[in-house]
């Protein structure tokens, strides 16, 4: 049995199964995807031809890149199901019928190969049925992947082994998916619904009871049961309205009928008269006339919401939620809170946390196993012994007890201890034996969180610091509230430098944070334009500029390893660095120009030496000065690191990580493998076209003037952008260096940062996060 | 003067760029096919052929280094022939025309093949490095938008949004209906691309209403008149004619569509550019002693509906006699190659449907205007 998965054979194009293959394929893995023959018309494959092309369209993308999109072949169970023979990995994701499943799978058992994998996408059928009748040897190489919507975007799958399943297939599939996917597995017993859709549908509809008991407007239930729990904002109705609220009968009815006659959620699935009436009339939620929330278009998308007690839509409101340290994740000032807020917090986390305790071991061998899959298939902020660890484990036990609510015994055994804790500078958790357990990283996991645990900072300020974290590395994080980027971050790094090069062999840009950087600090740059500190902001500019440049020719090699937003002077820094190790999920790019401003660390000839580089620019001045015009005038952010290829913020060799848990890992081997023989790079030279160049981006400029896709401010901005990238007064037979570059960076920037326009963008961005078009 | 005919026209199918069928097909390559037809289709002597002259708007990239010789050495034309490039934007071939017509005139040859080839697909409107004098930029509107100049000319001329729009119907539907009664195959050359031999036109919309035009949001100005569906779109082709003297032509037998009467250019405001037709046509019709009365077929190229209503209108053209087989909005406007082929095709119109005289104009980016004045022989 090999044990590299080399491709793929998904089965069933449904949302599911389309979103697995695009997975597969984003991980640069060839995917077959089949579904049926259609009743109707003469393709096919046109099931799964539709499934890709929808893809194509939707947003947010299934697809990390269109080259992705190519490694998906498409055909139907009736003609194509022999090329599961070239297969190393089947998964089912077929309709949730277990007579079809069985089906489908006597036919797979004629077809694969030994040793190829099959496992199916079920959330609600169990291992032993879905194998009933099978061979032995089709048993071994049998699991069950539960993968989360959108496949792509929620990092959570989780993984069921039967009592035969093959370990070793188990783990090719594992490491299949956590390393190429970029999924982190949590292993979970062969329970109904396994263990985020158990815990979540039972928070679920003890949400749905409670506001409907109590008599409360959704607005307020879901004030509640959002933010000052750490889960989404959608709350609880909103996340019925996402999903379908035609969904959860069909859910209930399948946990109440295999759940055990005991289990605490027969006792509380309900099903409520609206509820019945709204999916019988088409009110499904978003996909539907509307949910518990809509958009009213006749009455000018005025915000709607359900009124619980008559059914009716009336204009939304803004419900009095929680306040003070209730609204801020302090969890017991919510649920002590008086009146119907603290009353619904405890209903829902007081049964939900309970719950959620009762499964371990039945459903979950651990504390962690439940935590991870809340937090990663529900987004929770913390998982339930997270929360128990915040509400105390002593008090919930005497309060589920006054309640008369059974206490799990594993909140018994805890007593009063949390479920986590650091010991040795190692983060642990209480198991059921009651001894604490080091929470175990797989091999090529590094946290920084548990580098912070273990040791003291070499460095550090307000916004940044500097962490060794092993083999001689460094790593360098921002601190700052989006991790923006101040004058401190720039101080840091100029002392940074001395320090890694005499003592330290390379450093890492790296925090643990879900956006990388989210640029320069507005708001104190804001401060100091309102107060006119013109060299003040001059002394930042040149600063980041200084900094950025001290990196870049450091006698060491420095590695970017950026996870999710990394935009203004977040992207600059990486244009800085000698390589990127980026997550998969990175959306990059130089936004400056939103905010009327244009990139003034050093962005601009960055981005203009790589496009010179580029082999596919035509000869000439204009072609990577046209290219980076167009890019940055645009503000064009990429929507994948794979995109952030094509756009040249990265570069061809650089590397992307599909696991967020590994980036540190994989950019630290990076920086290790540039180490022997490193030499810095060599300052670049330009040639540009001056003003004729100018003149030329200016005219293309006013063309979207008029074609109402620009703004009359826009003009001036990408004038100014338009002066830096064209050289200024450069002739193009003259040479331009990288210090005359950054000095018209300068420039440009701060003649910007004066017009009282441009101000206006910055304080639009800072008050609504969006920019403003004037 | 001797007289100068026009003895043989073929063109390669016209694709919409970047997404047409001719997109991956080098410009020189495509050329050199439709030469290569055209000679099979002709007769023509390989080796008494003067010149290979071809007009292209974007002489770079795939179409620099002297394009035209490259395409006689692929065309595996004789080492003998020569090769020329020649560029007066949109007017490049019939400007190709006219220079052969003088080497003719002066005695410099009797054979030449004047072609005209643009891929927009591979060589971008404005070329890959486009850097205008800052002085002239500020002095005048020669660098000015061709979008910006057609909605100059309809405001000028106040041709409304639906006028432009019927125009643009009528086009697509002439174009259609000639396609599909096969009028078109016999002056274009298969071309073999490596996806398969692509045979018809691709850019042609037969579907278009004017209902379906009017929903479309405009081009170049948000608030403007000038839409997608009322200017050519940007195509990839090419085309050819055999230039020759009627002497030659008749001695080896060559099918003469018609002989070349007058010709003339003329100049105009940058930023009403397409206006250029109407002096140019008057120029050439004056030098033939026509009126706009005599003429029985115009090929009146439509950059823009707009440019194309106000010429009609100034030169009290018939609409009836006007791109009888549509014009550029609904076939394409492949800026070198149109010259050759709205000669070529009045040529053509001329012999198929009867009648003396012939026009074929254009309009011209930067201000200019190009004529040619066709006459039919008995």
């Amino acid at each position: 049995m090999s044990d590299a998965i080399k491709k793929v054979c998904v089965i069933g194009a449904g949302t599911m199964g389309a979103g697995i293959a695009a997975q597969v394929a984003n991980a640069g893995v060839p995917v077959l995807l089949l579904d049926i023959v259609p009743k109707e018309g003469t393709n096919r494959n046109a099931i799964a031809e539709g499934a890709v092309a929808k893809m194509l369209k939707t947003d947010p993308a299934p697809f990390m890149s269109k080259s992705a999109a190519k490694l998906v072949e498409t055909g139907n169970i009736e003609d194509h199901l022999d090329k599961v023979a070239e297969c190393d990995w089947v998964i089912e994701a077929v309709i949730e019928r277990l007579d079809i499943k069985q089906g489908l799978y006597a036919k797979l058992e004629a077809i694969k190969r030994e040793g190829t994998a099959v496992s199916s996408n079920t959330s609600t059928i169990p291992l032993a049925q879905l194998v009933e009748g099978r061979s032995d040897a089709f048993k071994r190489d049998f699991l069950i992947t539960h993968f989360f919507n959108p496949p792509r975007y929620m990092r959570l799958m989780e993984i069921v082994t039967g009592k035969d399943t093959d370990a070793a297939v188990a783990a090719k599939v594992e490491r299949f998916a956590d390393v190429a996917m970029g999924k982190t597995v949590v292993k979970a017993n062969d329970t109904p619904g396994f263990i985020a859709n158990r815990i979540g549908t039972y928070w679920i509809q003890l949400g749905l009871n409670a506001a409907f008991d109590m008599g409360l407007t959704v607005e307020l239930a879901d004030a509640v049961a959002g933010k000052p729990m750490g889960v989404p904002k959608t709350g609880i109705f909103g996340l019925v309205d996402l999903v379908g609220i035609d969904l959860m009968p069909h859910l209930q009815a399948s946990l109440t009928s295999t759940l055990p006659k005991d289990d605490p959620y027969q006792g509380i699935a309900r099903s409520h008269p609206l509820i019945e009436k709204m999916i019988g009339e088409g009110y499904t939620g978003r996909k539907g006339k509307g949910g518990f929330y809509r958009l009213n278009k006749e009455m000018g998308r005025r915000k709607e919401s359900v009124d619980l007690k008559t059914g009716e839509y009336r204009e939304s409101i803004r419900a009095a939620g929680p306040s003070g340290a209730a609204a801020k994740g302090d969890l017991r000032k919510l649920v002590e809170t008086k009146g119907p807020v603290g009353e619904y917090a405890w209903a829902i986390l007081g049964g939900t946390l309970a719950y959620a305790a009762s499964l371990i071991p039945s459903a979950a061998a651990d504390v962690v196993a439940i935590d991870d899959a809340m937090k990663l298939g529900y987004n929770w902020k913390a998982g339930p012994f997270e929360m128990i660890d915040k509400l105390g484990a002593a008090w919930l036990a005497q309060r589920l007890e006054a309640d008369g609510t059974p206490v799990p015994e594993i909140l018994r055994i805890a007593g009063d201890r949390t479920f986590y804790r650091v010991e040795g500078g190692k983060r642990q958790f209480l198991g059921l034996d009651g001894v604490y357990h080091d929470v175990v990283r797989a091999e090529g996991v590094l946290r920084l969180a548990d580098i912070k645990l273990a040791s003291k900072p070499l460095l550090k300020n307000s916004s940044a610091a500097l962490w060794d974290i092993g083999d001689g590395v460094v790593a360098l994080e921002f601190t700052g509230k989006m991790n923006a980027l101040d004058g401190e971050v720039m101080k840091l790094i100029i002392e940074a430098l001395p320090l890694v090069a005499s003592k330290y062999k390379a450093l890492v840009v790296y925090n643990d944070a879900d956006s990388f950087s989210a640029g320069a600090n507005l708001g104190l740059a804001l401060f100091a334009v309102n107060i006119a500190a013109w060299s003040e902001i001059e002394k930042l500019v040149a600063g980041g500029q200084m900094a950025y440049k001290g990196l870049k020719y450091a006698p060491f090699p420095v590695v970017g390893a950026p996870a999710g937003l990394a935009v203004g002077g977040g992207c600059e820094i990486l244009l800085h660095c000698d390589a990127v190790q980026a997550h998969a999920e990175l959306y990059t790019g130089l936004v400056e120009c939103g905010v009327g401003l244009i990139p003034g660390w050093g962005g601009n000839g960055e981005m203009l030496d790589r496009w010179q580089k580029n082999k596919m620019m035509p000869k000439g001045p204009m072609p990577p000065v046209a290219k980076v015009f167009e890019t940055v005038s645009t503000a064009t952010v990429s929507k994948s690191a794979a995109q952030a290829k094509e756009l040249l913020f990265l570069r061809a060799d650089d590397g992307i990580t599909m696991n967020r848990d590994r980036l540190l890992y994989d950019a630290k081997q990076k920086a290790l493998a540039l180490v022997d023989g490193y030499t810095p790079p060599e300052a670049p030279e330009y040639r540009l076209p001056g003003e004729s160049g100018r003149v030329a981006l200016s005219m293309a400029a006013e063309g979207f003037r008029k074609q109402g896709k620009a703004t009359d401010y826009d003009m001036v901005v990408s004038d100014a952008l338009a002066t830096v990238l064209s050289g200024g007064d450069a002739d193009l037979v003259d040479t331009v260096t990288e210090q005359e570059l950054l000095k018209l960076e300068r420039e440009a920037f701060m003649r910007l940062v004066r017009e009282p326009r441009s101000i206006a963008r910055v304080e639009h961005m800072l008050e609504t996060g969006k920019p403003l078009r004037n | 003067m001797q007289s100068v005919v026009i003895a043989g026209y073929a063109r390669s199918p016209f694709h919409l760029a970047n997404k047409g069928a001719l997109a991956r097909v080098r410009p020189d390559d495509l050329t050199a096919q439709v030469i290569r037809g055209l000679i099979s289709k002709t007769g023509v002597e390989p080796a008494d052929i003067e010149d290979i002259i071809v007009g292209c708007a974007f002489p770079e990239g795939e179409q620099g280094l002297n394009v035209a010789r490259l395409i006689g050495l692929l065309a595996d034309l004789p080492l003998s022939v020569g090769g020329m490039t020649v560029n007066r934007f949109c007017g490049s071939s019939m400007s190709a025309i006219h220079t052969a017509m003088g080497q003719i005139a002066i005695g410099a040859g009797e054979v030449f093949i004047c072609a005209g080839v643009e891929s927009m697909s591979r060589v971008p409107m404005m070329g890959f490095n486009p850097l205008p004098n800052p002085t002239l930029a500020k002095k005048s509107a020669a660098y000015m938008g061709m979008g910006e100049t057609a909605e100059n000319v309809a405001t000028k001329y106040q041709i409304g949004r639906a006028e432009q729009e019927a125009l643009a119907v009528e086009s697509q539907k002439r174009a259609a209906a000639a396609r599909e009664a096969g009028k078109l195959s016999d002056e274009i050359v298969p071309i073999e691309t490596k996806n398969g031999i692509v045979s018809e036109d691709g850019a042609i919309r037969a579907e278009t209403t004017a209902e379906g035009l009017s929903a479309l949001k405009p081009a170049f100005d948000a608030q403007g008149s000038v839409t997608a569906g009322t200017s050519s779109p940007l195509t990839d082709g090419a085309s050819a004619v055999l230039v020759t003297t009627e002497e030659y032509a008749r001695a080896h037998g060559l099918p003469i569509l018609a002989r070349v009467k007058s010709v003339a250019i003329s100049g105009c405001a940058p930023e009403t550019m397409g206006l250029g037709p109407i002096l140019s046509s008057q120029k050439a019709m004056e030098r033939a002693g026509i009126s706009a009365a005599d003429l029985d077929v115009v090929e009146l190229n439509e950059a823009f509906a707009s440019q194309a209503l106000a010429c009609i209108k100034d030169l009290n053209l018939d609409l009836a006699k006007v791109n009888i087989d549509g014009g550029a909005i609904a076939i394409g406007h492949p800026l070198g190659a149109t010259g050759a082929r709205i000669v070529g095709k009045a040529a053509a119109l001329l012999k198929r449907e009867g009648g003396k005289y012939a026009l074929a104009s254009q309009c011209i980016g930067g201000g200019q205007g190009i004529a040619t004045v066709l006459e039919a022989v008995e």
